[in-house]
């Protein structure tokens, strides 16, 4: 589905990404771990498609298609989904009239007619089940004055209404107790089927006893520099990262 | 001063009037304002100065037809001549103010006392001097109507560059209630046109206006509208200016709070694009104790649009516990567009709560990358995020069919604008 490879990727003169090689297949989980500053999040963004950073080197496809060619709408019209560390405030824009111009945009891409009035609200309702989300949130303007749980929440909820085909969530647990924590992770394994992958980018183990990975990659300085099942999550927790990186280092 | 040949053409207008007289040579001095006046500075109009314009029309106004919601009172001012249609209900007078002032002897005294005008500009001299018609809108005491007047406000000239002066005035007595809406636009194939209008309103104790103004002129029309509202005791104003097209729009609105207990909404809404400018210049005086204004001004600036905003609050020294709010929010939409701000509060009194805030600034880069990783397009992510920044002063507008017309009209431009640009 996903196949990175030796993707290098620099903002202003600074290298961040220096030769990445990754593949997720269909119906995979995968978590992205590693310390602050190891490149976690430039990834996510990268593939998401922001402008902010130059791909140097490598190539993303996705799908077949070639990612890196496409714009942030069309890699979402692909099937591209990144719930973000930081959803955006966006004033004045409700998240149902949001999703509805996301959707119907999405379509429209797709050659696929416009849904209509009756058609959303059914769908929504049923999508609002998946993280217990409550139709006065959906109602306000996106992500301004929400808590910190309920931007994510309210993350997972797009993303259900979205139905990507390969999720990235960057950070999604950061800022979240753990109830919410729970619930988002609920709504994530609610929407894994074998027809779709998650990307899940994390510095915790945290998230990992919700969402169980297939295969783990340790990211460091720009590179994946371990990959191992759910197990190696459990040693970094124990562990740190610190005996990974002296044993690059020796 | 003005081109000899243009001063010419003025001074053969002959004046009887003292006062009109005296006006004029206050004109002559200086013409048209040029950015040399520090109020005209980012809104010169120095390029009228080299117009030989007619000072005077007989053009005839074919019908101007209403909106299929009007049916309240209809007023008609076609090239400074104000005319109703229909009949009025009780209560409500309009008559000139020549009969006005016969009918209000006690009122007459009080009105010439009333606080001086400050920005004694060329414009309101000019209109002064050359007025043909002012005329009077009378609401008795208690009367109340609850649906709008409408008042079509329209410039046309086919044949030659005309300069039109147009007055009319609003008197509330006390405990009275209404809402005027003034759709101000131009001929569609119309020659160049100078408008300068002057309002002056006077909303007595404990009544309530709601004042819409809407203006939609042609792109040779260059409008000058000086608003003066004096607010007696406990009287309400709900005052909006939607400036959606023009070659150049200058507002002057003044609100005089002479009562206490008074509340004064001022609320603005600009899109300038192409060439457009738009020029907001407004004053609250809070003059008596115990009042509250809330200003909140927007503009999305489109093409390689001006836009000024200038907001003067003053709080008189007897003026103490005065709640004075203004705000101006503006975006930027094209990079060749230009938005000068400037807020200025006088505060003389020493227990009042007093706040202003002005922003100009561009779209979010991160909203918009947001909103394009849900698969929204870059030119529809700028639509949405623009049509909900303007939205939020229409909401304010009660009146659903008002409400709707003016939305779907404002949307249109921003719209248009960022097609024609992108």
């Amino acid at each position: 589905m996903l196949s990175v490879k030796n993707l290098h990727a620099k903002i202003g003169e600074k290298e961040i990404l220096k030769g990445i090689n990754l593949e997720v297949k269909a119906g995979e989980v995968h978590a992205i771990m590693g310390p602050n500053g190891s490149g976690k999040s430039t990834l996510a963004s990268v593939l998401a498609g922001r402008t902010d950073y130059d791909v140097t080197e490598g190539s993303v496809h996705f799908l077949g298609k070639d990612l890196l060619e496409l714009a942030p709408e069309e890699r979402a019209g692909e099937g591209l989904f990144l719930a973000f560390q930081y959803p955006v405030e966006i004033p004045g824009v409700s998240t149902t009239n949001f999703m509805k111009s996301a959707v119907n945009e999405i379509r429209k891409y797709r050659g696929e007619d416009s849904m209509d009035a009756v058609q959303f609200l059914k769908m929504f309702k049923e999508k609002m089940a998946y993280v217990n989300i409550d139709q006065s949130l959906l109602s306000r303007a996106l992500n301004e004055g929400f808590s910190g749980g309920e931007k994510k929440r309210n993350e997972i909820f797009q993303m259900a209404v979205l139905n990507p085909k390969l999720a990235i969530l960057d950070e999604t647990d950061s800022g979240l107790d753990i109830d919410a924590l729970r619930i988002v992770a609920e709504g994530v394994n609610k929407l894994k089927n074998p027809e779709n992958a998650t990307i899940i980018v994390t510095h915790y183990q945290r998230l990992l006893d919700y969402i169980v990975p297939d295969f783990v990659h340790v990211l460091y300085n720009g590179r994946i520099v371990k990959s191992g099942t759910k197990e190696l999550a459990l040693e970094l927790e124990e562990r740190g990262y610190d005996w990974i990186i002296s044993a690059l280092e020796n | 001063m003005l081109d000899t040949k243009l001063a010419e053409s003025l001074q053969q207008i002959d004046l009887i009037d003292e006062n009109k007289k005296l006006a004029l040579s206050h004109f002559l001095a200086k013409g048209f304002p040029t950015h040399r006046l520090e109020e005209w500075k980012y809104a010169s109009l120095k390029s009228l100065n080299d117009v030989s314009w007619a000072w005077q029309t007989d053009q005839k106004i074919v019908d101007l037809g209403q909106p299929a919601w009007q049916n309240g009172g209809l007023f008609q001012t076609a090239n400074g001549h104000t005319t109703v249609k229909g009949s009025l209900p009780d209560g409500i007078l309009f008559l000139s103010w020549e009969e006005f002032s016969k009918a209000n002897a006690d009122f007459m005294p009080i009105f010439e006392m009333r606080n001086p005008i400050l920005d004694q500009n060329p414009m309101y001299d000019l209109n002064t001097a050359l007025i043909t018609e002012s005329n009077v809108l009378w609401v008795k005491k208690g009367v109340h109507v609850s649906l709008p007047f409408l008042h079509q406000f329209f410039v046309d000239s086919t044949e030659k560059p005309l300069a039109v002066q147009s007055k009319l005035c609003i008197y509330m007595e006390s405990d009275a209630e209404i809402t005027w809406i003034e759709q101000q636009f131009s001929g569609e194939h119309s020659q160049e046109i100078m408008s300068n209008y002057v309002q002056d309103i006077w909303v007595g104790e404990r009544s309530k206006l709601t004042l819409l103004k809407d203006q939609d002129f042609g792109p040779t029309t260059t409008q000058v509208d000086q608003t003066f509202i004096f607010q007696q005791t406990d009287s309400w104003v709900d005052m909006f200016t939607f400036s959606v097209n023009a070659a150049y729009l200058r507002n002057n609105l003044h609100f005089y709070i002479d009562g206490p207990g008074v509340m004064s909404n001022l609320n603005g809404l600009y899109v300038p694009a192409e060439d457009q400018l738009m020029d907001s210049h407004t004053v609250v005086d809070h003059r008596m104790p115990h009042s509250a204004s809330n200003e909140l001004y927007k503009g999305v600036l489109l093409g390689n649009s001006v836009g000024v905003f200038n907001g003067k609050i003053f709080v008189r020294p007897d003026a103490q516990k005065t709640n004075a709010f203004q705000s101006c929010k503006n975006v930027l939409a094209s990079d060749r567009a230009t938005m000068n701000t400037k807020p200025q509060l006088e505060i003389w009194a020493d227990d009042v709560k007093c706040s202003h805030g002005t922003t100009t600034g561009q779209l979010s880069d991160e909203a918009l990358f947001y909103m394009r990783s849900r698969g929204i397009s870059e030119s529809s992510a700028r639509t949405l995020l623009l049509l909900a920044f303007v939205q939020q002063v229409i909401d304010k507008v009660l009146n659903e069919d008002i409400r709707a017309g003016l939305s779907e009209k404002i949307i249109n431009k921003i719209q248009n604008s960022l097609e024609f640009n992108a």
